[in-house]
């Protein structure tokens, strides 16, 4: 199985600027890879760099294991990217700018897919509409549209739902994981942390142009998170007070931070009260904003 | 597997969107050129031309006639090319062109040889219109002598001037230095490049000086195939303008590569 991308040792420099420093990573194949990173990491140098728009300094990148410095013509057809920024076609209708989209990627006849796109994402009755007469939402769904219309292996969403209302977040994420359930990589970039942690199945951290951590979400957040664990009392037991996992007491609720992969049968038997004086529990996961956090130090 | 066809498809419908896109300002693409030119003929051609006489015996309508319809291609070519690429960069999706796969080449060719069509469907025009006033005024046809090497010259100019726009428009970083070339640099060249006068007429220095406008050679090659005759050789205007467009398509070539791809 090919690797829908693969980088090793990749960098790029901007005159006296690194903002790729040695980055090794690799994407499997049919996976939901998030790329995250605060801005000026490095992640759209690094997709500028799939898509072939840029060069790398040193360092090797294949898509589906053909180098992308070597006929990049043709591995262009391989991938689909949403772009950050919304964009505007002049005098073109939608259909219109679909139509010679998909002709720039080989693609003479293929309308039915284009007339399934616009349907799919809630375009079909604005197919004659000019962008800047759409929404903000319609021109960022009409971009996943222009995105997917050559039916790409590997799509690129470089923070598809930035200013995007939740209603609609939620109806592209949905997209988003049937066409993964389709069999489509996706390479995610975003700074909502809620939806890497919803849609990924891996995340990878870059930091100042390197790779910080990689791996399972799942993991990742039971590596390097907490559980917050709130127990109400009927009765404070007393014997609590200085015990390690305590973080807070607020009235008759004390708060025991533990690791994420820490049982909470365990909690309840190491901290020996009576269960009958308890009047409730609640447990906080933690999230892949915190493991973010702790990785890059609170930035 | 998705069949894929990327040797002529991507390139004809970059031809395609550039067509379509002149046809949807067509107001703009051909009654603009049309009064212009009708207003050339009228107060050069018809009023001032009266009175003037030329070395080379044929009458300044139809001296005019050659050089008027070569303004039109060489300028709406420069003017479709350029004002396309420089409208993209303004919305944004000229970086598409990066990220899809169009060679250099494909890019170059679809925007220069729509920039040919435009300005030879407005040169057609103010052909057409020209006619009606050479049949009013002399009560004569004007015909094309060479209509081979017209249509050479004309495809040539047209086509120069479509890279000329290109590399305009992916080196421009704004509205303002789009206006400052066509302004400063491509109108003085062609207004002297003899589409008004004879440069027979000039002092020999400013014959020599002239003779360096590339433009020159392009207008008397149109006017030599219309008329049978012109200010430079046949054999001069053919040499230099195909020489002229070998380098002016080096130039839209090196601009698609080290220009600039930036929504402004």
């Amino acid at each position: 199985m090919k690797n829908p991308f693969k980088v090793h040792n990749l960098r790029k420099s901007y005159g006296k600027v690194d903002a790729l420093k040695g980055i090794t990573l690799s994407m499997n194949e049919g996976e939901v890879l998030g790329l995250l990173g605060p801005n000026g990491a490095g992640k759209t140098t690094l997709i500028s760099i799939l898509t072939t728009v840029e060069k790398p300094t040193s360092g090797e990148a294949s898509l589906f294991g053909h180098n992308v410095l070597e006929n990049s013509h043709e591995l262009k057809s391989w991938i689909g990217i949403v772009p950050q920024e919304l964009l505007n076609h002049g005098f073109f209708s939608i259909l219109e700018v679909l139509e010679f989209h998909s002709g720039y990627y080989g693609l003479s006849k293929n309308k039915d897919h284009i007339l399934f796109l616009l349907d799919r994402l809630g375009l079909l009755p604005h197919k004659d509409k000019k962008v800047r007469e759409l929404s903000g939402g319609m021109k960022r769904r009409f971009l996943i549209a222009k995105a997917l219309v050559h039916k790409p292996k590997l799509l690129l969403l470089d923070e598809p739902t930035a200013g995007v209302d939740i209603e609609l977040r939620t109806t592209l994420w949905k997209f988003v994981e049937e066409l993964n359930k389709n069999g489509m990589s996706i390479l995610l970039t975003t700074h909502y942390l809620e939806e890497a942690e919803n849609l990924c199945d891996r995340v990878a951290i870059i930091h100042n142009g390197e790779l910080k951590k990689l791996g399972p979400t799942r993991e990742l957040i039971q590596d390097m998170t907490h559980r917050n664990v709130d127990i109400s009392f009927s009765e404070k037991p007393q014997n609590l007070n200085n015990h390690k996992y305590l973080i807070s007491e607020v009235e008759n609720t004390m708060t025991f931070q533990i690791p994420s992969k820490m049982q909470l049968g365990q909690l309840v038997s190491e901290l020996k009260f009576d269960l009958s004086k308890v009047t409730d529990i609640k447990i906080r996961e933690g999230r892949l904003e915190d493991a973010f956090m702790t990785l890059l130090g609170g930035k | 597997m998705v069949e894929r066809e990327l040797k002529w498809t991507p390139f004809l419908s970059l031809l395609r969107r550039e067509i379509i896109r002149f046809m949807k300002v067509f107001g703009q693409t051909v009654a603009t050129p049309l009064i212009n030119a009708t207003l050339y003929l009228l107060i050069f051609g018809v009023s001032l031309g009266k009175n003037i006489q030329l070395d080379m015996g044929v009458s300044y309508l139809s001296f005019l006639i050659p050089g008027l319809i070569t303004m039109t291609v060489l300028n709406n070519s420069f003017q479709n090319s350029s004002s396309s690429i420089l409208s993209s960069k303004f919305h944004g999706d000229i970086h598409d062109l990066k990220v899809v796969p169009l060679t250099t080449n494909q890019i170059i060719w679809a925007f220069s040889i729509a920039s040919l069509l435009r300005g030879v469907f407005v040169g057609v025009v103010t052909f057409a219109v020209s006619e009606v006033f050479f049949i009013a005024t002399q009560d004569l046809f004007l015909s094309v002598v060479h209509p081979f090497w017209f249509l050479l010259f004309l495809t040539l100019g047209g086509l120069s001037f479509g890279f000329i726009g290109i590399s305009v428009g992916f080196w421009a970083r704004s509205f303002d230095q789009l206006s400052a070339i066509g302004g400063f640099i491509l109108l003085p060249l062609i207004y002297l490049g003899g589409v008004f006068y004879s440069i027979s007429d000039l002092h020999p220095f400013w014959q020599i000086i002239s003779k360096m406008n590339p433009l020159l050679y392009f207008v008397n090659g149109v006017r030599y195939s219309l008329l049978g005759q012109s200010d430079i050789s046949f054999s001069h205007a053919l040499w230099v303008s195909l020489l002229g467009t070998f380098i002016l398509y080096f130039f839209a070539y090196r601009s698609i590569l080290k220009g600039s791809f930036q929504k402004w």
